[in-house]
């Protein structure tokens, strides 16, 4: 098949699911919450359809060819950063490359001026990862085309969790969370993937625990009382404990989440060596889940601290698997976000 | 006057302009509330020469057609406590906009904080602002506070004897609390010597710091760093204690909590009241009306956000969230807190814990509030829209009329004549519709729903978490110490 015959592929097949009777019409895509589970599953779909393009030798579409996709990153980031660029490259699209460390946001520059020049500059689809909570919702407002949030503050982090979805359905028959058990361990208060998985992952179905010392899930019993009687449409409910091995036994799932240093000045912790012991993933812990249970890191690792080496290169490991689906995840994204811009009519609200 | 009153009520047109004497101005067949006297009911006015010559109250077939729902005269508004940015931060406020602002929001009188660069810590600013008052024309009686410490900085006292003769009303560091316990001692024993009291903002900093939004499920869910209902209470109990020692060595001490804003500080203060310490509290339209799920997208006022048990309702469950998220207009300090908490401002008004509603009018300029969430300055541009909010709880029946007219009038000039100042300012003491006074009332149309939009606000601050909102009780004419201070764009058309 030729290239553009492929994409051609791509595009019956993922861009108006015939078949289910799913269109994307979402003009961002801030977090998960405001996304169907219909939706997900489209979006899920899409990315099979994106992971056959990668298992070809010739890994590129033409499907955004002449799209132009700015990736404008206030935190730094390696991995989100390169599979987002990788994805938009996969199809086709011109990729410009923004950092604050090398542009004018070192001089003072608002977030504002800086997507309003952007934009003038002909950037469509915005790729933005920021320290601050809410901020890629100030870019949607602003902004003529389409915000693909790569992570803000605590807030939400959807293609982490729209990858992370996808890796567990991989590994689970039928690819069906419904009553799986998916155990986060680590630092859930400051954790914007946390916070996105709560949001897939009870639109899943899944039997979701989160998991960490006291002073690191502040809030989330609150959360969890809330949500406890089905109260919001389309989520479940999802526990909260500091018992790291009550979380993990017989879970499907596992997922380590990384502990940053600054915990310790912040008096959270008493030490990494402290956290290691009580709630680090370490092999002995692991064996509590199912045998055929998988164990999930976002990245970067601390290795020793929240995840043992061992148990990081273990065969239950599928980390590299989430970094290589992240890569189809985002090219699905892309995909369906710059599908929407030729079919929106009028502009869709952020929410 | 404007079409839009002639339902309830008729007047003959006005003629001055702004900041002139109103020679003849005659309202018939009004609501008026007095809450000098505690009468409410039909009646008219007479204007004549600046003065309120007559006051009379309607009684049988005149009174007929005559209610509380259409056009009101009410004392002029006292607010005791806004920032009109003057010195120093001019593109987000002056003395002049923000006495047309004032006016427009039907105040005559207004009490501005001290966080203006310079600081008011010596009267040499105070004659600044002055200055800038009285060039604006705006007849508004702009009263002011001093700082309580040299340049707000917490650490000495300052000029407060030159500026109590120069006529502050009060020493504040507000948009911060008084750094230390030591200071507040200090500021409290010579202000009390002085005759004035301190006006603090309670606030812990060492908790809140890098906070974003009250603590709990909203902010737990928008990822916004919490800012605990625990920082004010802190803050309150340290007033309070330090309060209580300084009382032994200075009977005329007296502590004035402002904007407070949690179920449990009010409860401190109601506490404290009861055991007869010398300590007032206000607060504010946006923590009666509004709460932290506005952040999220909510646009339901507080009561309607409160479960059949007193509870908070949850926003997302209700499918209540109606507008774009981490709107910054909504970043105040301190917090927007729970539909709960707001319900405990409302009953810490009503009980009289509270003796006033101040609106805490922070204007910004765009620059400020068009940034990242956690990033904008906090404050909300008030002073226009407080009134109408008062009038939704009284819509919704959850506080009289009379009582919200008494919380933006006889309220804050009770708490201001009840601070022992040696001459109290006339502001204290002209809240009621007295005959023979100057004119000083405000004329509203509580029938007449506005929308407010950034062209409505007169003040430069357009960070109004109100904006597209419709509220009821458009201003139709605000006069101040017998002149002209607004007049409604449609009045006099007819």
């Amino acid at each position: 098949m030729s290239v553009e015959a492929e994409a051609a592929a791509v595009g019956r097949t993922a861009g108006h699911a015939r078949t289910q009777e799913v269109v994307w019409h979402h003009r961002h895509l801030l977090d998960v919450d405001v996304v169907t589970w219909p939706e997900i599953e489209l979006i899920m779909r899409t990315t099979d359809e994106m992971k056959g393009v990668l298992a070809r030798p010739i890994r590129k579409v033409p499907a955004l060819n002449g799209r132009r996709v700015t990736t404008l990153f206030y935190e730094a980031s390696t991995r989100t950063r390169v599979s987002f660029e990788t994805a938009a490259r996969n199809l086709s699209a011109d990729v410009v490359s923004v950092s604050t460390a090398t542009s004018s946001v070192t001089k003072g520059e608002s977030l504002v001026d800086t997507i309003r020049t952007l934009e003038a500059l002909g950037a469509e689809i915005l790729v933005m990862r920021h320290s601050v909570s809410g901020a890629p919702h100030l870019a949607a407002e602003i902004f003529g085309g389409h915000v693909l949030n790569g992570g803000d503050g605590w807030h939400a982090h959807p293609t982490q969790a729209l990858l992370d979805l996808y890796t567990m359905r991989q590994h689970l028959p039928d690819g069906d969370l419904r009553g799986r058990k998916v155990a986060i361990v680590g630092d859930i208060l400051h954790s914007r993937v946390a916070r996105s998985n709560i949001w897939s992952l009870t639109a899943a179905g899944a039997d979701l625990w989160l998991c960490g010392p006291a002073t690191l899930l502040r809030g989330m019993d609150r959360w969890a009382t809330a949500w406890d009687g089905g109260a919001i449409p389309g989520h479940g409910r999802f526990h909260v404990t500091s018992d790291v091995d009550a979380a993990v036994r017989d879970a499907d799932v596992v997922m380590a989440l990384r502990i940053q240093r600054e915990r310790m000045q912040g008096g959270l912790l008493p030490s990494l060596r402290e956290y290691a012991a009580r709630f680090g993933l370490n092999a002995e812990r692991v064996s509590l889940a199912k045998p055929e249970a998988i164990v999930m890191h976002p990245g970067p690792m601390n290795e020793g601290v929240e995840i043992a080496p061992d148990v990081a290169i273990s065969g239950r490991a599928v980390i590299t698997e989430q970094v290589a689906n992240g890569v189809a995840v985002r090219m699905a994204l892309l995909y369906l976000l710059a599908g929407a811009h030729e079919a929106a009519v009028g502009h869709e609200a952020a929410r | 006057m404007s079409p839009r009153s002639k339902t309830a009520g008729s007047a003959t047109a006005l003629g001055p302009g702004i900041g002139e004497v109103v020679e003849r101005f005659e309202l018939e067949k009004a609501w008026l509330v007095d809450p000098v006297s505690g009468r409410e009911g039909p009646g008219e006015i007479v204007i004549t020469g600046g003065v309120l010559e007559s006051v009379v109250w309607l009684e049988g077939e005149e009174a007929k057609g005559v209610s509380d729902r259409g056009v009101i005269v009410a004392p002029g508004f006292l607010d005791l406590h806004a920032h009109f940015r003057e010195p120093g931060f001019e593109d987000a406020e002056t003395v002049a906009t923000g006495t047309a602002a004032a006016a427009h929001g039907g105040y005559t009188t207004v009490a501005l904080m001290p966080n203006t660069s310079p600081a008011l810590d010596e009267p040499g600013v105070l004659e600044r602002i002055r200055s800038a008052a009285r060039a604006s024309g705006s007849p508004v009686e702009v009263l002011a506070y001093g700082a309580v410490s040299a340049d707000r900085a917490g650490e000495q006292l300052s000029a407060m004897g030159e500026l109590a003769d120069a006529g502050v009303v009060g020493y504040s560091d507000d948009g911060a609390p008084v750094r230390t316990p030591t200071l507040l001692r200090s500021a409290l024993l010579y202000a009390g010597m002085l005759g004035l009291p301190v006006v603090d903002h309670a606030e812990d900093l060492e908790l809140t710091a890098g906070a974003e939004a009250n603590e709990g499920y909203v902010a737990s869910i928008m990822g916004l760093a919490g800012w605990p209902a625990a920082a004010e209470v802190n803050a309150v109990s340290r007033d309070l204690a330090v309060l209580a020692d300084a009382l032994i060595d200075e009977p005329r001490v007296r502590l004035h909590l402002t904007h407070l804003s949690t179920a449990a500080s009010l409860d401190l203060v109601r506490r404290a009241k009861d055991a007869g310490l010398p300590v007032t509290c206000d607060v504010t339209p946006h923590h009666l009306a509004l709460a932290d799920e506005w952040i999220a997208g909510a646009r339901r006022w507080s009561w309607e956000a409160l479960g059949p048990d007193g509870s908070s309702r949850d926003p997302w469950a209700d499918g209540a969230l109606t507008a774009p998220p981490y709107n910054t207009s909504l970043l105040v300090n301190p917090p927007l807190r729970t539909p709960v908490d707001a319900a405990a401002c409302l009953a810490a008004l009503l009980d009289g814990t509270a003796s006033a509603v101040v609106t805490d009018h922070a204007p910004h300029t765009v620059v400020d509030k068009e940034v990242e969430f956690g990033r904008a300055s906090s404050g909300i541009s008030g002073i226009e829209t407080a009134l109408g909010v008062l009038l939704a709880l009284v819509d919704a029946k959850r506080m009289p009329l009379a009582r919200a007219v008494a919380a933006l009038t006889t309220g804050p000039a009770a708490t201001l004549a009840g601070w022992p100042a040696p001459a109290a300012p006339p502001a204290a003491r002209k809240r009621g519709l007295v005959e023979g006074a100057p004119a000083d009332l405000v004329v509203f149309d509580r029938a007449d729903r506005w929308t407010v939009t950034e062209d409505s606000l007169r003040s430069k601050g357009k960070n109004s978490p109100l904006i597209g909102r419709e509220l009821s009780g458009r201003v139709l004419l605000t006069i101040a110490g017998g002149r002209l201070a607004y007049e409604d764009p449609g009045a006099g058309d007819e």
